[in-house]
Parts: structure tokens; sequence; C-alpha cells
């Protein structure tokens, strides 16, 4: 088992390293460089050959890239991600407030989404191919369909314009008191759970039905133990294995999720700094955001294979093997 | 025609949710390929007074902020999106067909690189993805088709590739190399042809998914930029008079939405039709 668990890790450390390559290179080695953010046409006009050189020794856009990728990557691993281009800001002051209050929002939606879809989706898997289970598909497909930013914008209008309940854009700033965005919180989660409870659901609803297929279920249920036992005493517990990786998978996806709906309701989070960051061409924040992102996804599956091995013998071998 | 022993047929209309999709995505459809002819204005002229309401003599559902007709940009709103995302998966698909059942057939070294490939880019989160690349090259629709295409390419190899692997241990397989075909051969006229449905149904599904995420790109102002009518745009367009005008934004939410339900409607229909599982990864890729 330790084995398994080593080797899934080294795994996980070699996927981040790639990872950290990507990001490096997609913004570093793009035509343009940091420069062109730096220097508007107008300068780039006044200046000669040797200003321009001189410009670009001073934000050591000299050094080879692959020294570059190292120092970045070494500071990165400790959260500093260098400083942005036009204010030379430590980019870890702009992204910290941001993350802790994106995690919040994250940590409120999935705390509400997680129970939630593994009821529906136990109930439909339960009554799979009857009535109860082709309205809850019905209306899951539905509900991951609509996009986000739809739902937001549509309960904007019910909630703030027609029924005037709800600010229609939330003011409050990046430092605010968490109280305060808990308070302001409710339309922005409310919005992503619905898209959430709706994926998550289909694939708990397959685990479920995986489990109650599965020959452990077929022996209890030949040894005549009532089907109301099987179910709380054998399938729920047993089809929490199939759960923990699209768990995982959903856990991973939360921080990207918000992005959207962040932009609609202007939740001070990690979404709004990254489309300001795209906007004013502030690589080395997108960088930083994009890492983070990653970051989370594989220590998040990384949690979920461990979980897996410990709970389930069989698959310990399979792990490993991947 | 005949799939799986099925005719085209009985797998359009599988349930009554898939009738339904089918019948919105046709339409859809038609209203993107026919809509530069029967548009009453052209969808980027200004044509009369801003912010008509809808039911004007002149224009059925008013104009928007600056005076352009609304009914022709609603009508001309999802070709960009339907284009980008259908071109990108199509691409996706089609060359992470030959690398997934390549990867599954060859093995081995080669197998392993790709697969490291795939998680690495499994692991960013796809709106990050899309963001790393439009910092560095800008927004184009080009970009931006090629980004989806990249988007899509590693969640469809993998897809495939766990298909073909269920292919390659059979003594079909087995037969083509004593036969001595060579290892394209088989590739192509052996493995390919009988991971087929698994190709058709993973390009309806990521199709309706990367018109998702094109529409809230373009939502975020990092997808289609204006004055192209958008249906993501013009949400994000109509955010700013939401309280004169909410039908600005109602309607192209009702369009992308349709779109969208249908495509999914559609898609699961035919996946279960054809016995295979459309509930996973749907957020992947």
């Amino acid at each position: 088992m330790l084995r398994a668990m080593i080797r899934r890790t080294l795994l996980s450390v070699l996927i981040l390293f790639l990872v950290a390559i990507f990001v490096f290179l997609a913004t570093e080695v793009l035509p343009g460089d940091a420069l062109d953010v730096y220097l508007s046409e107008d300068d780039v006009a006044v200046m000669t050959e040797e200003d321009i050189e001189e410009m670009r020794h001073d934000l050591g856009l000299d050094i080879p890239a692959p020294i570059r990728f190292f120092t970045w990557l070494s500071g990165a691993v400790v959260g500093d991600f260098g400083v942005t281009i036009v204010d030379q800001i430590p980019i870890g002051n702009i992204i910290f407030h941001p993350l802790l209050n994106s995690l919040q929002l994250g940590a409120i939606i999935t705390l509400i989404t997680m129970p939630v879809a593994f009821a529906i989706g136990a109930t439909a898997g339960y009554w799979r191919g009857q009535r109860t289970d082709a309205v809850v598909s019905t209306t899951t497909i539905i509900g991951y369909s609509i996009p986000d930013f739809v739902i937001g914008t549509v309960l904007i209008i019910i909630f703030a314009v027609w029924i005037p309940l709800f600010p229609a854009v939330i003011t409050a700033y990046n430092k605010a008191h968490p109280m305060e965005l808990l308070a302001v919180s409710l339309l922005p989660a409310i919005t992503v759970i619905i898209g959430h409870v709706a994926h998550l659901s289909r694939l708990l609803r397959a685990g479920f039905i995986e489990t109650m297929n599965s020959d452990f279920v077929e022996r209890a249920r030949l040894s005549g133990v009532p089907e109301r036992r099987i179910v709380w005493r054998h399938v729920l517990p047993a089809s929490v294995i199939p759960t923990l990786n699209a768990m995982a998978l959903y856990m991973a996806g939360v921080l990207s999720g918000l992005i959207v709906v962040e932009k609609v309701f202007g939740y001070p989070g990690l979404g709004i700094e990254l489309i300001e960051a795209v906007d004013t061409r502030e690589v080395h924040v997108v960088q930083a955001i994009a890492f983070l992102g990653a970051v989370l996804v594989v220590v998040m599956n990384l949690l979920a294979d461990f979980a897996i091995i410990a709970l389930d013998p069989r698959v310990r071998s399979h792990v490993s093997e991947r | 025609m005949l799939v799986n022993g099925k005719s085209l047929g009985a797998i359009l209309t599988h349930s009554p949710g898939t009738t339904v999709g089918v019948i919105l995505v046709s339409l859809h459809l038609l209203n993107a390929l026919f809509a530069p002819l029967l548009i009453p204005y052209g969808e980027t002229q200004l044509v009369g007074q801003p912010m008509l309401e809808p039911g004007h003599a002149n224009f059925l559902l008013g104009t928007d902020v600056i005076g352009r007709d609304f009914l022709s940009r609603l009508m001309m709103g999802g070709r960009t999106s339907i284009t980008v995302a259908m071109v990108g998966v199509l691409g996706a698909v089609l060359i992470g067909t030959f690398f997934a059942v390549s990867a599954a057939y060859i093995g081995g070294f080669y197998d392993d690189v790709i697969m490291r490939i795939v998680d690495t880019k499994l692991s960013i989160p796809g709106i990050l993805f899309v963001a790393l690349f439009v910092v560095g090259f800008g927004r184009s629709v080009t970009v931006l088709t090629i980004v989806i295409g990249l988007s899509y390419f590693p969640g469809a190899v993998r897809t495939i590739r766990s298909q073909a692997m269920t292919q390659v241990p059979l003594a079909y397989v087995k037969a083509a190399r004593l036969r001595g075909e060579s290892t394209l051969s088989v590739i192509f006229r052996e493995l390919t042809p009988n991971v087929v449905e698994v190709v058709v149904v993973e390009f309806a599904i990521r199709t309706s998914s990367a018109i998702l995420i094109v529409s809230a790109l373009s939502f975020l102002g990092l997808g289609i930029s204006p004055p192209t009518p958008d249906w993501g745009l013009m949400v994000s367009e109509g955010v700013n008079q939401i309280y004169q005008a909410p039908w600005l934004i109602l309607f192209p939410a009702v369009f992308i939405s349709t779109l969208v339900v249908g495509l999914n409607f559609a898609s699961d229909g035919l996946a279960n039709a054809l016995g295979l599982d459309a509930a996973r990864g749907l957020h992947g890729g």
C-alpha cells in the first residue's frame, strides 16, 4: 500500500513539474514578451535599440529561458510568483486576498453541493429506469446545460430588478471581512450550486448503480437480507469509493468554476483578478493563477487516490500501474 | 443507415428527451445556416434609435443599446461560437483518435509519453488554460478555435484510448498482425473502425461543452470580440441596461440555453442508444 502511495505521489510531482514547464512556456515563449506590456508603441518609437536592450536587461529578460524558468519555479514552490510588470507589486500580495475569498465561496458551495448531490444521485440510482430516475435525469441535464452566466444574470433580474431583495452588484472589496462576504454570497452560491449538483449527482448515480450491481450486494440479497438494510448498510458505504474520484474531480474544479460567477456578481475573488490580468496582459499574474489552479487539481486527485488505495484493497495494484 | 444494428431514426428518437434535443438542435442549425438570408437588417448596422422596445413596427424585437436591430443580432449570434466549437472539437477528436489508438496499440514508452502529456493538460482547468493562450496570442477566432482544439484533445485521447485498449487484445488484431499488416494499417484499418461509436459520442458531448466554454469566454471578454454578435457577449453587454431593458439579456440567454440543452439531450440519447455512458467527464477536458 505504501509503495502504491509513493508511486502515485511521484507521478503527481512529475505532472506538476510538466504543468510548471507548460505554464511558463505558454506565457514566456509566445509572441511578444513582458516588454510589450511595459512599453507603449509611442515609447518604442522614441527609444533607441540600446535603450530597449538596457530595459530588457533591467527586467531580466535577457537571461536564458531555462534559467528564468528555474528561478520562477523555485519562487513559485514557496508562493513567490515575482512582481507585476507595470507596477512592480509582488504578485503574492495581489492574489492572496482574492484567493482566500474564492476559497471561502468555494467551501460554502462544496458543503452544500456534496450532500445534496449524493442524496439525489442515490435516489435516482435506487429507482433507476423508473419515473423518478427519468425526472431526475431530465432535470439534471437541463441543470448543467444552462450556462452559469445565464443563471446568474437571470437571478439578478429576478431578485434584484423585479423583486429588489439583493443589490445587483456586490460592492465588497478584496480585503472585506469574511462575514461581510458571506452575507453577499447567497446568489453567487446558488448560481454555481445548480450546475454543480446537476453534474455531480449524475456521476454519483452511476457510482451507486455500479455498487448495486456488484456481486456482494447480489449475495446479500440472495441470503435474504432486507432491501432496506442492503441499501443503508452495504450499498451506501460502498458507493463512497466510486464517488471519491468524482468528488475530487469536482472539488478540483471549484476554483476555476467560480471565475464566471465572480464576474457576474462582482465577487472579489481570483476570477476577477484573472480577467483583469488578461486584459492588462500581466502575464505573470495569469501564470500564477493557472499554476495554483493546476496544483489544486493535482493535489485533490492525489488525495482521492490515497483514500481509494486505503479503502479498497482491490484497486491497490491497479493504481500503482496507472 | 444502421449503427450497432439500430437505424438512425431509432437512435434519434430513442427517448422523448432525445427527440426534443434533436428538434432543438435542428432548429438552431437551420437558423445558423440560413440567418444571413433571413435577417431583416445587417447585424452590425446602426438602423434605428437605441433601445427601442420589442414590438416596434420596424424592429420586431426592438434595437440594442446603440441602435442595431436586435432580432438580426440574435439570429446571427450563434454562428461564430457554433463554428468555433465544432471545428475545434472535430480537430481535437480526429487527431486525438490517431494518438489514442496508436498509444493503445503500440504501448510502452510511446504510450507513457502521450498519457503524461494528457495528464498535464487535464490538470489545468479549462478557462485558465484558455486565459494562458489569450494573454499570449490575443483574441481572434483563429486563436480561439485552436485553443478549443487543444483543450479537448487530451480528454478525447483518454476516452478513445480506453475504448481502443479493449480492442487491442482481441483475436482480429492479432490475426491482422500475423497476416503481416503494418502498424499503421492495423491502427487505421483494424482498430479505428472499431472505436468509431465512441468517437462520435465524444464529438457530440464535447461540442456542447465547447459551446458553453466559448460563450462563457465571450461573456468574460476573453472570447469573440465586438462587433460580432454573440449570445455570451450580448448577455454581458446587456448587464449595464439590466434595469431599463432586461430583455436584452433574456433573449440571448434563452437562445444559448436552448442550444446547449438540446445538444446535451441529443448526445445523451445518442450515447444511451449506443450503450455508452454519457455522464463521465462532462466538465473534464
